[in-house]
């Protein structure tokens, strides 16, 4: 039904499961979680006190002169080395035979992190103490004086795929998307429809990001949004259990090549899976809360099966949102029963975020990737902390342990505040 | 299959020198400049003092529904902006919420980073100090200090939600994008929101770009790290596309929204249609050599099916720094020779950033609309650098029906769109 037919011929991953694809998936068959205190800043007063984050994360260890990327964004410093592991696996690292205006980037890659210390310093000292109206004159002169010109920089969203393009010289189509939770996946959608309309024959997509800083953490505590069980850090992702209360803030990167059927082909690339449907709709709802009856995910479900010219029964496992907050895992759970009917309680179900955590932008290509080593191991990756289950909820979530089973398709959904809806459906390669 | 044809039938603007479209278009004729002293706060401390700030913006006068004012407090001001262009845009092409197939109907925006207001964050940045010359202590901020901060703080700045707030302002559950690509943002999110329309995943989008720089953490942000103009004394030429002498950009703020059509859909509803979106391309100049560039520009044209002879104008980014500008004019010079006529709307509001895209075809496609192309501000004494035809004398009658709109971002991103001129 598509004349040019897209397929993934690499991938890479730094999570805190793993800094290889082969880790993130071994690690979460085993059901590990990346929970554990918060060590990328002194967390230890905020309401929410753990993250799942990468660890021993050192840029040097993938690429040479790393210190090129000093003044980079943490986001920045997770693609260029995710990017680097996909593009080796796809053969295109250094590949004089391809025409390098020819492969794109796309990225939903997030913003780096503001300076802090520098940044509350300079609007503290600017208010005055009987009041706390701050005076830009006064922050001017303080936040000039102690902020880093190239940090500032860095910070911007178009720098990571900027960086990646020039890094690794792709000079084709370049687009850095924000659809906040939805993102990567999101960008992996529209990489997909830049091949299948010729505007490129292979694209590096996904996505990149940590909030765990201080203004993360604050954002998403505020909102009421993070698991505070503190005591208990690696059962705080529960997602679809009872007694759920909040995801965990995740950060990492995931890429993957997609690339023009043929164009893989003539070349002798590794095809690991074909990306076949793609949906994205808008809830149009509110800012704060997905829709409750799950209006924006059911018609972006049926986009996507209707794009893979499939029926809900050719489905052969879903990887969830599955934040574990009470609302995105009720209404995902109405979303996939009002799209699959009765099927939808013999579709297995789980949540990579119940390992993982919440990788942000990231988290849709990572779960994507998760998908395409299940259909290539055929294995399902569980939903972790599964004890109570929740009478809205009343799906088969492959609790706690993985299961076998061959699975030919996958289909992967991605929601972000404000109503982003994304689904993508991954396909056994079958010639 | 026959290929859907995409037209442009709604305008929204909001500039520092007009924030409608005649205003806009009446004032670029005239030469006017929106580029003055900053106003919004004592800009003494900064290097660059001047910017092109929207002289009033009162979202209440655009924006009626008190459902959706309500929602203006949860809205940094580029997030209002965003949202008042795309109404204005909507309202423009005589559409109405309910009277489109709301799934047929997406959004898709150009975005930057969008600041925290300071009254936001320094309360709680305040009692956090540890001594009067600080630090601020993580613990107490953690503890105490996070509880100062509005809960809703996070919601007001995320870089998709001017999408996102037009999406359910105007009921539009079609695909909803955010394009983050700096100075190139607003093209590449229009290019993207054509080639849905195209492959028929909807018949409507509103799209377009939104940013303000008008706040004090934007302002110290950009003046560190962007290649800003120090003609403090005099703001009006601050701005100096192309010109021998220029010294950098200054900093604006601006909206502009489209109401972009599948051709049938808008002809059924006998919209007014402005002009047809032909043809785009984007890509990355890896080298800044200006080839790739250029080879953006020639693809874009080759899918228009237009040759460079039949080009109007090219609308250039005209960023006004030394090195930008050369890229750039090296790139015009090589697709259509030192000829073309070159326009660049920087030199009269500034650098918008991710909004810019937007705001300057507008100014191309009112330009084919009505017959004539504003002159260039500030380009006095071309650099011989820059070997293209800047237009600088007066009014100028457009005589052919296409024009190209370049813009690219300091790393590289690059995206052309062509636009052509409706004759019915």
């Amino acid at each position: 039904m598509h004349s040019r037919r897209v397929v993934i011929t690499g991938m890479g991953a730094i999570t805190p499961l793993g800094q290889s694809v082969k880790e993130l998936y071994a690690n979460q068959l085993e059901g590990k979680s990346g929970a554990g205190p918060i060590f990328r800043f002194d967390g230890r007063t905020f309401p929410t006190n753990f993250a799942s984050q990468v660890k021993d994360f050192d840029l040097a260890r993938h690429i040479r002169d790393a210190g090129r990327f000093k003044d980079s964004g943490l986001n920045t410093k997770f693609a260029i080395a995710a990017a680097r592991q996909a593009l080796a696996d796809a053969n295109l690292l250094d590949n004089p035979k391809v025409d390098r205006t020819t492969l794109g980037v796309y990225l939903g890659s997030g913003e780096g992190s503001h300076d802090f210390p520098n940044l509350t310093l300079s609007m503290a000292l600017a208010c005055p103490a009987d009041g706390f109206k701050v005076d830009p004159a006064s922050f001017y002169r303080h936040s000039l004086r102690t902020f880093g010109a190239a940090h500032e920089y860095e910070m911007e969203m178009h720098t990571t795929s900027g960086h990646v393009a020039a890094e690794y010289d792709l000079q084709g189509p370049n687009y850095t998307c924000q659809t906040a939770c939805a993102a990567s996946g999101q960008a992996v959608g529209e990489a997909l429809e830049l091949i299948r309309r010729g505007e490129a024959e292979a694209v590096l997509t996904g996505g990149s990001h940590s909030m765990i800083h201080p203004f993360g953490v604050t954002g998403f505590n505020l909102l009421t949004t993070l698991s505070m069980r503190n005591h208990e850090p690696t059962r705080a992702s529960r997602p679809f259990d009872l007694n759920r209360d909040g995801f965990v803030l995740g950060e990492g990167a995931g890429m993957v090549v997609l690339e023009e059927l043929e164009h893989a082909k003539k070349r002798g690339a590794t095809i690991y899976a074909e990306l076949v449907g793609y949906g994205t709709t808008a809830d149009a709802y509110r800012v704060t809360d997905s829709h409750p009856e799950g209006r924006g995910a059911i018609a972006c479900i049926k986009w996507a099966l209707k794009d893979a010219g499939l029926k809900p029964t050719d489905i052969d496992y879903v990887n969830a949102h599955g934040t574990s907050t009470q609302v995105n895992d009720r209404a995902e759970t109405i979303a996939i029963k009002d799209v699959f009917g009765e099927y939808a309680y013999k579709t297995p179900i789980s949540s990579s975020k119940s390992m993982l955590g919440h990788l942000i932008c990231a988290a849709g290509v990572v779960e994507l990737i998760t998908c395409v080593e299940t259909i290539r191991n055929g294995v399902m990756v569980p939903t972790i902390n599964y004890e109570t289950p929740d009478p809205d909820c009343d799906l088969d979530y492959i609790p706690n342990r993985a299961r076998e089973k061959k699975v030919d398709r996958a289909l992967s959904n991605s929601f972000g505040f404000g109503g982003q809806n994304v689904s993508l459906i991954v396909s056994r390669f079958a010639g | 299959m026959a290929v859907r044809r995409v037209v442009f039938t709604g305008l929204g603007v909001l500039t520092p020198v007009g924030s409608d479209p005649d205003a806009y278009f009446a004032a670029l004729c005239n030469r006017t400049s929106g580029v003055r002293r900053l106003a919004f706060a004592d800009p003494s401390a900064l290097a660059c003092q001047v910017g092109g700030e929207l002289p009033e913006f009162k979202p209440n006068s655009v924006i009626a529904n008190k459902e959706h004012r309500k929602g203006f407090k949860m809205m940094a001001r580029t997030v209002q902006m965003g949202l008042v262009a795309a109404t204005l845009a909507f309202r423009d092409a005589k559409l109405e919420v309910g009277q489109i197939d709301p799934e047929r109907a997406g959004v898709e925006f150009g975005a930057g980073m969008i600041a925290s207001e300071l009254d936001d964050l320094g309360r709680a940045a305040r009692v956090s100090l540890t001594s009067p010359d600080g630090p601020v202590s993580l613990g107490v901020w953690g503890a105490q200090g996070l509880k100062d901060v509005p809960p809703l703080w996070m919601l007001k700045y995320l870089p998709n939600m001017p999408s996102c707030h037009v999406s359910i302002t105007l009921d539009l559950r079609g695909p909803s994008n955010t394009i983050t690509a700096s100075d190139a943002a607003s093209l590449l999110a229009l290019g993207e929101a054509y080639r849905i329309l195209q492959r028929n995943v909807a018949d409507v989008f509103v799209v377009g770009g939104t940013e303000s720089k008008m706040n004090p953490l934007s302002q110290t942000r950009h003046n560190l790290f962007q290649s800003l103009s120090r003609r403090t004394d005099d703001p009006t030429r601050a701005h100096r596309p192309f010109d021998r002498d220029r010294d950098g950009s200054v900093l604006g703020e601006a909206a502009g929204g489209f109401v972009l059509e599948e051709l049938e859909h808008a002809k059924k509803r006998s919209a007014h249609i402005y002009a047809e979106l032909t043809g785009y391309a984007c890509g990355f100049d890896r080298s800044h050599d200006g080839v790739m560039m250029a080879k953006v520009i020639r693809t874009a044209l080759q899918r228009a099916g237009a040759r460079a002879d039949e080009v109007d104008h090219v609308n250039a980014q005209g960023l006004a720094t030394i090195k930008s500008d050369r890229w750039e004019a090296k790139a015009i010079h090589d697709v259509f020779g030192p000829k073309t006529p070159v326009w660049a709307i920087k030199g009269n509001i500034g650098s918008a950033g991710a909004a810019a895209g937007a705001v300057e075809l507008a100014g191309s496609i009112l330009a084919l609309t009505r017959g004539e192309m504003p002159p260039t501000l500030n380009c006095e004494n071309r650099d011989p650098e820059c070997p293209i035809q800047v237009h600088t004398d007066g009014v100028r009658p457009t005589n052919k029906p296409y024009a190209v709109k370049l813009n690219f971002t300091d790393k590289g991103q690059v995206g052309a769109v062509v636009v052509k001129r409706w004759e019915g």
